[in-house]
């Protein structure tokens, strides 16, 4: 019982410091800005349609599709675009053809659409950065502070004080990933009305040697698709969260390990793109984080890697985190 | 011996990075005894406490506190330490009761009613309810204080407590530290470069120099030593005849200076003596050794504060 109260001290801690509300304001915000952006463009496409097609969006939007396949066909018969984008291209033109096949206009915005695009956008850099920012200072702060001293003597072994941050962490984890869902339902239901959540969407294409293997396309519904897409930000937040925490024991100070953690999630957006040759990048976490594109099939970081690839190396960084983090904690002299 | 002892280091030794900061220091404490521990900067004093309450491993030697060895059992060992390891370090974004309330709940022993008790006494009760980082120096302490103390500890360890503290406090805290050390019988451990403050607190003192324990001394022995000095214009008569009529050894200090322990010999009977013998006496005074004398002695001149 005494863990509960270990993990409340953690909760109120955490609340004090604001570092929730910052959180929280920051999606607040950023939803805000992206949802107003989305309305934005689609009222420019939707206007630019009616002036040069002649079409409304609305109604006419099988022409436009047609057009858009097409478009994309000529282009896959160009001679110098390279392999992955054939691939990502056919995987759209797939998509499409199947909204044309259901009847599902893809140029209709809605709450349900917007929630998950937001987080597909948001789960290889924005999610992890708001997750850094609660989980880097957590030991680290109290090392910095000298807090940690009088943490370490009290009548409560070591291992239950980082067990206990570590699940105030995967709390808070799931808060941001709930709070994420929330705002960006409520805030773009007032651009885009509430619904759409039981339209049908479609997933599972595959690129299998660069080509479009679509045998085992689903068709599920939004709210569900929605909820693939959440869970997967929690299992990203969870393996961030979990390597945040361990820099934050290694490292006494909390500006180095913001710093560490930040500089590495940023170059794991380039380094897929400049080192895709180089097979050892695959296994650094922060290439594997673009979890959501496997759902969509639109994406592939580089050649080989999959669903079950990603989660295997992302699950094996946070599961290294964990036990480094736990042996490190319980062993280490506090000198300062 | 070992049952009744509260706080027992044996042989502990700590080498960090190939240097070795403490080696081989063995202390005993009993019950109720205030202890003081007393050293030069860099002698170990602070690894030494350190290792008594399990932030440092020791690398050689043990801990053993109310009979719990901390590397072996250390939750039994730390329920009953109390302590301020160097700065009293609090979560400054929380209030002084926030603060509290956040340790009283990693001991469920610790009651609503004795959180209330610790911060009258030690005087925050007015301020107990603002952020720590509007605090000063010696609030911060004295919630220190209330944290160690609210767990009714047997061993209170207290590295540096009096810094920040105006001299009103200072004495108002060593009042509370008796009171602690003779009403509630905890056994103080105390740490400090501030000699005279050790001098008037404790029973026991404990010097260190480069991680040994160079001398254990009870605090009244040298209170009592008291020394004489005169200033006599025949310095070598003065002594020869200290040594002939009462076998007093003296030593001469400075040119017309000399000084010698008297112990229970009558000081009239030998400045009669002296002026009978045509030796001019011009000043005449005792002199009470401090622990200052015999800190300055032991550690021979070194940096102390």
């Amino acid at each position: 019982m005494k863990l509960f109260s270990l993990i409340e001290n953690e909760v109120i801690k955490m609340i004090a410091k604001k570092r929730l509300m910052f959180v929280l304001a920051i999606l607040i915000v950023l939803i805000s800005v992206f949802a107003y952006g989305q309305n934005q463009t689609l009222i420019r496409t939707k206007a630019q349609l009616s002036q040069r097609l002649g079409i409304t969006a609305t109604n006419d939007w099988r022409k436009l599709a047609g057009q858009q396949l097409i478009d994309m066909k000529n282009r896959l018969d160009s001679p110098y675009m390279d392999q992955k984008s054939q691939a990502s291209t056919r995987v759209r033109m797939e998509q499409l053809q199947y909204n044309l096949d259901n009847n599902i206009n893809p140029l209709e915005q809605s709450a349900a659409k917007f929630t998950t695009k937001f987080m597909e956008q948001s789960i290889f850099l924005f999610l992890p950065l708001l997750i850094i920012m609660l989980a880097a200072d957590m030991v680290s702060g109290e090392s910095s502070s000298g807090t940690i001293k009088l943490l370490l003597v009290r009548n409560v072994p070591r291992w239950k004080i980082l067990l206990s941050k570590y699940l105030t962490l995967i709390i808070l984890e799931v808060m941001v990933v709930i709070f994420a869902f929330v705002l960006s339902a409520l805030i773009s239901g007032f651009f885009f009305g509430f619904g759409g959540w039981l339209a049908p969407v479609a997933t599972g294409f595959k690129v299998l040697a660069g080509k479009l293997d679509s045998s085992s396309v689903l068709n599920v519904p939004q709210w569900q698709y929605s909820l693939m897409v959440y869970s997967l930000a929690f299992f990203v937040s969870f393996v961030v969260g979990s390597i945040s925490l361990m820099i934050s024991i290694l490292v006494k100070s909390t500006a180095a390990s913001i710093g560490i953690i930040m500089s590495t999630l940023v170059a794991g957006n380039f380094i897929s793109y400049f080192l895709s040759d180089w097979k050892i990048t695959r296994y650094m976490f922060m290439v594997n984080l673009r979890l959501t594109d496997y759902l969509s099939g639109s994406f592939q970081p580089i050649e080989g890697m999959n669903m079950i690839f990603s989660i295997t190396v992302l699950l094996g960084w946070a599961i290294a985190a964990v036990v480094i983090s736990f042996v490190y904690f319980t062993k280490q002299d506090i000198l300062a | 011996m070992s049952n009744t002892a509260v706080l027992e280091l044996t042989d502990l030794w700590k080498t960090i990075k190939g240097k070795e900061i403490v080696k081989g220091v063995n202390l005993t404490l009993y019950p109720s005894q205030i202890f003081g521990f007393l050293g030069p900067n860099g002698a170990g004093k602070t690894t030494t406490i350190r290792m008594i309450v399990g932030l440092i491993k020791p690398t050689k030697g043990s801990v053993t506190i109310c009979g719990h060895s901390v590397a072996h059992d250390f939750v039994k060992a730390l329920s009953n330490v109390g302590c301020i390891i160097e700065s009293p370090d609090m979560y400054k974004y929380l209030t002084g009761m926030e603060n509290l309330l956040q340790f009283a709940a990693m001991d469920k022993t610790i009651s609503q009613q004795r959180i209330k008790d610790v911060v009258e006494m030690v005087g925050l009760q007015h301020r107990v309810n603002d952020k720590v980082s509007t605090y000063s120096l010696g609030m911060r302490q004295r919630l220190g204080i209330a944290q160690a103390i609210m767990s009714k500890p047997k061993l209170l360890i207290l590295d540096e407590p009096t810094n920040g503290l105006d001299p009103a406090g200072m004495t108002e805290f060593r009042n509370l530290i008796r009171k602690l050390a003779y009403e509630e019988g905890m056994t103080v451990f105390v740490s400090s470069h501030l000699l005279l403050e050790i001098q008037q607190m404790c029973d026991v003192v404990s010097i260190i120099k480069q991680g040994s324990v160079i001398k254990t001394i009870n605090v009244q022995d040298i209170l009592h030593d008291d020394r004489i000095e005169w200033q006599v214009d025949d310095p070598e008569n003065a002594i020869a005849l200290l040594k002939k009529h009462w076998n007093i050894e003296a030593v001469q200090l400075k040119k017309n200076t000399i000084s010698a322990n008297l112990s229970q010999n009558p000081l009239d009977k030998i400045n009669e003596l002296f002026i009978r013998e045509g030796i001019a006496l011009t000043y005449c005074s005792t002199k009470q050794n401090t622990l200052e004398d015999l800190f300055l002695d032991l550690t021979e001149g070194d940096e102390i504060v």
